[in-house]
């Protein structure tokens, strides 16, 4: 059986990080697994930046990024993580920028800041609109400096635990099919978020399917605050795919068909840089009372419009968002505005971690966008994504290191990996009487009908009930493709299963917390209640199969809570 | 809304079964707008689950999903299916895996060579002392110009597009590669890197003088990005930290002293000066019937009108670069 000190799973930026940290130290062994090439990562597809008080541009402070931080959760976060990582904020950039991060710079050479939504001051340091993809090369680029090992290609299956220590994890090579066991002192997961939930609209990809929350899930752990999904508001029309809040950082309008800036119907202040939840609500609200636009597929969508940033600003700031406009929707922004409308594309809610990424089980760690330590509570900002993922990666990594040195292998029950390949098998052999497209598609809608960026008790109860129906449905899928090598028909059913595993947890909290929180908008509720919801979610499978809904204090060291306007 | 009727072409292959690769094909009524990959995963949930191929960011940025559409490596995510169809004036794509890779199963090809080599070419930041502060309370100074050496360079998304279609690696197992060696020349050009100029001699053992310029790489490049410009740019750095004793490098100093003497390209003395003795007698053959038809010029060449100017045109270039 493979084993190492520490096993990483998922190659992004939480990943990478807490890599590049553990690498440090002589004599562990260390792994990190993979389901693609590390720098295929979805870290790679953030455009727009990573948040930092740097004060390059506009004097600011760790305070003032923690507060605006907080505010934008709608108070939901965890202060003191919060607090942590936006200290550690300046510190980590520079150390990526020691790596040979390119930064986009000021004349004098210093990192270059720009406005994001959400946020007092240009705090957001980019490159470019790929910061994500720069940011994963480096990281990349240091780990093989490092002489960090990689699976690249292998899935996970389970999480291996034994009530108290994690024992390591099942996963399978795709290039040959075969299941290991795999055993580890620590497991820090590392998995990524599960927007593709929503199927047929989001800005994720295809394999942001939430893999590690699920087995964390069927591991019996807890999950948090799932039904907070973030729905960014500018993908483009026809696919969902992210156009950055950069573009509207660098002064881009949204437009409705009066021709008017609308969000100073909702945002008077902020305008189009208020936070992701307000905006996209404004956006789903002109277009519900008919003040958006009409293509001939009937998609509809208002407009992000960017032509009087002029040729220079948009090929010098936003190229890549150029070039996607060109490419998906045959629109150049320089000289047309970019069809729009909101697009699921983060996951606030997951693995149930403190602030050093540790899960109820020892050894078993989550960061970046799979985990909820809390620091985005009911909405993160802008930029805040990339710098969660490297901050928690990192301390995951560092807290691991010192619980490794002290300890032995937790013994590693072999029948888990026979589990594995049982439910794998059993896949092979169903009756075949439902598609995995059909139920992935039926699934997406009433998460989107239900679950999506408005919420009522209705259609919530409707949701839940076909979300469930469909984890039934899902049991009649058949894998075709009797292959072991690369089998992606395989693949593809064991991520749609994960995800039927994760719609039922986003439900469930959702139609209980009873009132409008953040991205949680609900029309029955559309008040803040803190009196009684100012707690974290919390959902577990019991033995028997069924979830269960408990609640969790939320800390709070300076910021009181107060109504939320920009 | 317009819709075509496609055959697509699609090679299949897997090695564990088959003997060897075999084209399937498979008919699809394609609307405007959709990819490749689109098509693909349409084909995979409808027709054929058994098909393999990569994808997963489906927006350009990941490289996972590069193919040959017709011949040309492409990204299957951003490839608009009408629009090679118009190029092509035909209604059948077909589709095959890269090139210079082994396939592990129809589209599917094993990358771990151009990795490992990129690898072996230390593609990453030595920082300099000089440059990159020792504590984390600093930022290290790059100033915009100096960003633009380099920048383009970074848009690399290894999708190995440029890899397969390169004309050095076919040929030249030990040719480090499109994508690898523009990697190189990124951080030779890093003001923060401690190598620096170094970082050539790199690349002078991975063979960088074998590029033949065929420009394929730039051509298929889905970010744009000339690998083949940041080679040319290494060739030259290379000659700057004293790597001039080479076939490559006298190639370019003859080029070089040709114009400084006269303006013209001294084809008759390039042998030499390129490969000495043995270069003459290698082109010797061609040199003669080149003589007796005609086409050979004298070895000692008047300068051309103006070569003054030329020379000043020259030195000013090299100031810029």
């Amino acid at each position: 059986m493979l084993q190492f000190d520490i096993l990483i799973v998922g190659a992004g930026g939480a990943g990478l990080y807490a890599a590049l940290e553990t690498s440090k130290r002589k004599g562990l062994s260390v792994a990190v697994l993979s389901k693609v090439y590390p720098t295929r990562s979805h870290t790679g597809a953030a455009q727009g930046g990573i948040n930092a008080a740097l004060g390059n541009v506009a004097p600011d402070s760790p305070e003032k990024h923690a507060y605006d931080t907080v505010k934008g959760s709608d108070f939901l976060a965890d202060q003191d993580a919060v607090e942590l990582m936006c200290e550690m904020a300046p510190k980590i950039i520079r150390e990526m920028e020691h790596m040979g991060l390119p930064f986009s710079r000021l004349k004098d050479g210093r990192i270059a800041q720009r406005p994001f939504g959400g946020a007092s001051f240009p705090r957001t340091c980019y490159a470019a609109d790929k910061t994500g993809h720069v940011m994963l090369q480096t990281l990349y680029e240091q780990c093989l400096k490092n002489g960090v090992k990689f699976l690249n290609e292998w899935f996970l299956l389970s999480v291996v635990h034994n009530g108290d220590r994690v024992s390591g994890v099942v996963a399978m090579d795709l290039r040959t099919g075969g299941v290991h066991g795999i055993r580890a002192k620590a497991v820090i997961l590392a998995t990524g978020g599960h927007a593709r939930v929503y199927w047929n609209r989001t800005s994720n990809a295809l394999g942001n399917t939430g893999d590690g929350t699920a087995a964390v899930l069927r591991a019996g752990l807890p999950l948090k605050d799932m039904e907070f999904v973030q729905f960014h508001p500018t993908g483009l029309r026809r696919t969902g795919i992210l156009v950055t809040e950069g573009a509207r950082g660098e002064g881009g309008y949204l437009i409705n068909n009066k021709g008017e800036r609308f969000m100073k119907k909702y945002a008077p202040e902020k305008m189009e840089l208020a936070p992701r939840d307000m905006v996209s609500r404004a956006i789903e609200t002109e277009i519900m009372e008919g003040r958006g636009f009409r293509d001939d597929e009937g998609n509809e969508f208002v407009y992000l419009d960017l032509r009087h940033l002029g040729r220079k600003k948009i090929l010098e700031r936003l190229p890549q968002i150029r070039e996607l406009a060109i490419d998906f929707e045959g629109v150049d922004p320089i000289e047309e505005p970019i069809p729009v409308r909101p697009t699921a594309h983060y996951s606030m809610g997951g693995i149930d971690a403190d602030k050093l990424g540790r899960t109820p089980i020892k050894g078993l760690y989550a960061a970046g966008e799979c985990a909820c330590i809390s620091v985005h509570g009911a909405n993160r900002l802008g930029g805040n994504s990339l710098l969660d993922i490297v901050v928690f990666g990192k301390l995951s990594g560092e807290d691991a290191i010192n619980y490794v040195s002290e300890i032995g292998f937790a013994p590693f029950d072999e029948s888990e990996v026979k589990k594995e390949e049982e439910r794998i098998d059993s896949l092979f052999s169903s009756d075949g009487k439902e598609k995995l497209v059909d139920l992935r598609s039926e699934l997406s809608d009433v998460m989107s009908y239900g679950a999506g960026i408005f919420r009522e008790e209705k259609r919530m109860r409707e949701a839940l009930e076909k979300v469930r129906e469909i984890k039934e449905r899902a049991k009649h899928v058949k894998v075709y493709d009797g292959e072991r090598t690369f089998n992606t028909n395989l693949q593809q059913t064991l991520e749609f299963l994960n995800l039927v595993d994760i719609a039922e947890t986003i439900v469930l909290p959702a139609l209980e917390r009873k009132e409008s929180r953040g991205a949680h908008y609900r029309t029955d509720y559309p008040k803040r209640d803190d009196e009684n919801f100012l707690k974290h979610s919390v959902v577990e499978r019991g033995e028997d199969g069924e979830l269960r809904l408990s609640w969790k204090p939320v800390v709070i060291t300076k910021y009181q809570p107060e109504e939320r306007k920009y | 809304m317009e819709k075509r009727e496609v055959l697509f072409r699609i090679k299949r292959f897997n090695p564990k079964k088959d003997e060897k690769p075999y084209f399937q094909e498979y008919k699809l009524t394609v609307p405007k707008g959709m990819t490749v990959l689109e098509a693909l995963q349409q084909i995979k949930d409808t027709q054929d689950p058994t098909l393999a191929f990569r994808a997963f960011c489906r927006s350009a940025i990941c490289g996972s999903c590069a193919v040959k559409v017709n011949g040309f490596p492409k990204l299957a995510c951003k490839t608009q299916i009408f629009n090679e169809l118009d190029k092509f004036g035909t209604d059948t794509l077909t589709l095959e895996p890269l090139d210079n890779m082994e396939i592990i199963r129809d589209l599917i090809v094993d990358w771990d060579k151009p990795f490992k080599r990129m690898e072996e070419m230390k593609p990453w930041l030595v920082p300099d002392p000089e440059v990159v502060p020792k504590t984390l309370d600093e930022e290290s100074r790059v100033y915009p110009n100096e960003l633009k050496k380099f920048d383009s360079f970074t848009d690399c998304i290894l999708c190995t597009s440029c890899f397969s279609s390169c004309t050095a690696t076919q040929i030249d197992e030990n040719y480090g590669g499109p994508f690898q060696l523009a990697r190189v020349y990124r951080f030779a050009v890093d003001p923060r890197d401690a190598l620096k100029a170094e970082r050539s001699k790199i690349g002078y053992a991975f063979d960088m003088w074998n590029c033949v310029r065929c420009n394929k790489c730039a051509d298929v490049c889905p970010k744009h990005i000339s690998p083949v410009d940041g080679i040319m740019k290494l060739r030259g750095l290379s000659i700057d930290v004293g790597l001039k004793d080479n076939p490559g490098a006298r190639h370019v100093m003859a080029f070089y002293k040709s114009l400084l003497e006269s303006g013209m390209l001294n084809e008759v003395l390039l042998p030499l000066r390129t490969k000495g003795i043995k270069g003459v007698l290698e082109n010797l053959p061609v040199g003669i019937k080149m003589i007796l038809r005609g086409k050979a010029h004298s070895p000692v060449m008047k300068p051309i009108g103006e070569h003054e100017t030329l020379i000043k045109v020259m030195k000013a270039a090299m100031e810029v670069e």
